[in-house]
């Protein structure tokens, strides 16, 4: 039945373009003010890349945008998953920690952006810090319920076979933990990719979010669109490497069931 | 006149190297109002046999009809009772018998009076607006029996009804099917891995080889019950002393070994 | 042989006493406090940057009496949680149907996945330029990026909540006849509350975000929009303040939800 389910999904992509071609450009029924026919995205498209628009190219704001998203969730990473397992291994660390944790958790990462800008301006270094803040948490979490998961009886084993702490912590424990680590890095990618857009939408000099930003002052549909189609894109490509990291990271977690072909 | 026929059935699960025999060549009649029984080795085809009839599967060769008619989807005509109960755990006791009734689009004193009777006749008035979770198993396992009965079936499908229950509700539940049998006959496919169970209940009893599951024999239960007077006696240790029920079984018990064994 | 190494104290030990774990939660607290106020008070960060932890405390009692931006904090705090009813309702009204049809009808699931896949990848943030132009910056605009935040979730819980009921439910209630619509409401729907409940708590936290993101960007009051006004005369004590104001009020409702969860689980007699 998978070729059915291709097909009809095939069919359906096919209708929706062909339905936007007719609405916007056919008959004139969504006015070209309001959503851009393929004509205008194409147009806006080959503007942006070629002579380029907000002081940049296409790939140049993607690329800017996506090495801020780059450094923000690299340095989450470094930090979160470290104190996450620090607690999840340590009551101690958890007691400490944990009422801080509370305390600004439920203050959403974009609640940040404007303190952010007070603190920082508008350039990279304040996107960076909402970034952080905003993939933080999940790391944190995730790498501490992966460690309070982890089976008592490998704990055992492994005590019964003599490891020692740190190979413990790196053969045993990250190892159990990394399923739920991995999950909380996807929530984490995801987090860093709208704390970006809405800090560029805020206030930005370059990136998708200016490109975005620049075409609803303009009310230049076309733009929009292709920066939507850019932002998700990027966040697509982003989560295709992160889910190709994790694939290679926990190959023994899928067993032998797994196909041999 | 609701018959089952099996008609020289076979039925494979997947597809290529992973291709199944479950079902290999299945001929096979339940008259109309007979308590046919079918044990087996485990795995070899008897929940798949019921469900062919209820229509949950198809067959791949031949065909299964009811009533004449070739089985082609589930309906209210053909009454399931699953080994986990499957009561909707949102409804009470009496929503989980009116919904059948309800399907069927029956006015609303017709169904307060049916669900009354088959309330009292499964003994269960005073149970009527507890949910599934506050009822015992063998209390659930009455309720999902009258949902079946509710409908007043053609036919009557069950599929080791009793599997999940102890040991004593088991029995009040087998002599209670019993007096149903009696008050109320249709025709019946039981499902079951307990011998005494099938000769105890059934009119005949299927045994099926291992898989691919074929019938290998019946045994015709009915002729002994009748000539016997098995009836005569309400418990069902004292039918289960007597030699002709012994001898029934034990001989149902040793076809079944030889397929364990080999 | 060094297995005395791990001592059982150290990995997952016992519970600390409750004593103790008060008394290392405390410390943590002031710590965290006494470095934020230490930090302003001694002038290490210039105040109009880092104000300290009573500053703040006590601008955000004053918002409530005196207006920011055009409006005080319950007001602003009125409209912002106005927006986000609406936009989170509407995803609700639309997503679970939807969601419980497609669970139910493959043909269904086949033609609308596609299209949802291909949209999920945008941030609901970027819808804030479309959303500007077709509704405004009024209520409509926010609620348009509420919802985009907030309809996933509850499309994806109903639909595993309908695909992935108990199949012996749903052959009992083919068996006894039901229709499709009685199937939807009747079987598929009670199945799936749990599922649509964790769904609904989840789109209330993103739409909690999606809503201080398109007041940030977009709108004309709000605490959202407070807060950038705020910013943009470099008042960090009133930036802040909203801070507070939009973490309480997301505690407040997660609180709020998970409540309901549980007790809906109890009245199910679920767990
Ligand atoms: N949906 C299915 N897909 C693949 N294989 C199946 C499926 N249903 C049953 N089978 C296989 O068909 C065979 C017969 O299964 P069935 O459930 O009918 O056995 P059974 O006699 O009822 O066993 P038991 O006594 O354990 O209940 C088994 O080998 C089983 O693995
Ligand atoms: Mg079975």
């Amino acid at each position: 039945m998978a070729w059915r389910r291709q097909l009809v999904g095939l069919s359906t992509i096919i209708t929706v373009a062909l339905a936007w071609y007719l609405a916007t450009s056919v008959t004139g029924f969504i006015s070209g003010g309001r959503f851009p026919s393929p004509v205008d995205t194409w147009a806006a498209f080959r503007q942006i890349s070629g002579r380029g628009y907000a002081d940049g190219t296409l790939l140049a704001h993607a690329l800017h945008s996506l090495r801020l998203v780059a450094m923000g969730f690299a340095v989450a990473i470094a930090t979160g998953v470290p104190l996450g397992l620090l607690m999840g291994w340590s009551r101690r660390a958890e007691a400490l920690i944990n009422p801080v944790f509370l305390l600004i958790r439920p203050i959403p990462p974009l609640a940040w952006i404007p303190l952010a800008i007070l603190w920082l301006g508008l350039g990279d270094a304040a996107k960076i810090m909402v970034i952080w803040f905003a993939a933080f948490v999940p790391a944190v979490i995730n790498s501490f319920a992966g460690v309070r998961a982890v089976e008592p009886a490998l704990l055992e084993a492994a005590r019964m076979l003599g490891t020692p702490p740190w190979r413990f912590i790196t053969e045993v424990l990250a190892p159990s933990a990394s399923p739920m680590i991995f999950t909380g890095l996807r929530l984490s990618l995801q987090a860093s990719w709208t704390t970006l857009v809405a800090a560029e939408l805020v206030g930005a000099l370059f990136g998708l979010g200016r490109v975005l930003n620049l075409a609803q002052q303009d009310i230049y549909p076309g733009m929009i669109l292709v920066g939507m189609l850019a932002v998700a894109i990027c966040g697509w490509l982003t989560t295709g490497l992160l889910a190709l990291g994790e694939a290679r990271a926990l190959a023994w977690n899928q067993g032998e069931s797994r196909p041999a072909s | 006149m609701a018959s089952i026929r099996f008609d020289k059935v076979q039925k494979y699960f997947g597809r290529g190297e992973k291709r199944t025999h479950a079902l290999a060549n299945i001929d096979l009649e339940i008259r109309d109002r007979e308590f046919l029984a079918i044990v087996g080795p485990s795995g070899c085809g008897k929940t798949t046999c019921l469900r062919l009839v209820a229509g949950f599967e198809a067959a791949s060769e031949g065909a299964v009809s009811v009533a004449g008619k070739r089985v082609t989807e589930p309906g209210p005509d053909r009454a399931v009772v699953f080994q986990q109960f499957a009561l909707f755990p949102w409804k009470t006791a009496r929503g989980n018998i009116d919904l059948g009734l309800r399907n069927k689009r029956m006015g609303g004193e017709e169904r307060a009076k049916r669900i009354a009777d088959v309330l009292k006749l499964m003994n269960l008035d005073s149970h009527a607006d507890a949910f599934p979770h506050q009822l015992s198993g063998g209390m659930q396992q009455r309720v999902a029996i009258a949902r079946a009965y509710v409908l007043d079936p053609e036919v009557l499908l069950m599929d080791e009804p009793f599997g999940a229950l102890d040991a004593q509700t088991r029995v009040v539940m087998q002599e209670e099917l019993v007096r149903l049998a009696r008050v109320r006959p249709r025709t019946v496919l039981f499902i079951t891995h307990a011998v005494e169970e099938a000769v105890y209940l059934a009119d005949r009893v299927a045994v099926m080889t291992r898989r691919p599951g074929t019938i290998k024999e019946i045994v015709d239960v009915k002729s002994m019950r009748e000539a016997e007077d098995w009836n005569r006696f309400e418990r069902i240790e004292d039918v289960m002393d007597l030699d002709s029920f012994v001898h029934l079984r034990t001989r149902i018990w040793k076809s079944l070994r030889e397929e364990k064994d080999s | 042989m060094e297995s005395g190494r791990i001592k059982t104290g150290f990995v997952m030990g016992p519970k600390l006493s409750r004593s103790d774990a008060l008394g290392l939660g405390g410390l943590g607290l002031a710590g965290f406090l006494g470095l934020w106020g230490a930090l302003s008070f001694f002038g290490i960060v210039p105040v109009e940057f880092l104000p300290s932890p009573f500053a703040v405390g006590s601008r955000f009692i004053d918002l409530f009496a005196e207006p920011f931006a055009g409006f005080t904090l319950p007001q602003h705090l009125g409209s912002s949680l106005l927006r986000y009813l609406y936009g989170v309702l509407l995803a609700a009204c639309i997503g679970i149907p939807l969601g419980l049809a497609m669970g139910w009808f493959h043909l269904l699931d086949d033609i609308v996945t596609p299209i949802f896949n291909g949209l999920r990848f945008i941030a609901p943030i970027a819808w804030v330029p479309f959303a500007a132009l077709w509704f405004g910056t009024g209520i409509g605009g926010p609620i348009l990026i509420i919802f985009a935040g907030a309809f996933p979730p509850c499309l994806i819980n109903a639909y595993r909540g309908a695909r992935f009921v108990e199949p012996r439910l749903v052959e009992a209630a083919r068996m006894l006849g039901t229709n499709h619509g009685r199937m939807l409401t009747e079987i598929l729907l009670p199945a799936s509350v749990p599922s649509i409940v964790a769904g609904l708590r989840v789109a209330a936290g993103l739409g909690w975000q999606s809503l201080v993101g398109a007041e940030l960007i977009v709108a004309s009051a709000g605490v959202g929009f407070m807060m950038v006004q705020a910013q943009a005369s470099v008042q960090t004590t009133t930036v802040m303040a909203g801070m507070v104001a939009i973490g309480l009020t997301g505690l407040a409702i997660d609180v709020a939800l998970r409540q309901g969860e549980r007790w809906l689980h109890n009245r199910l007699g679920l767990d």
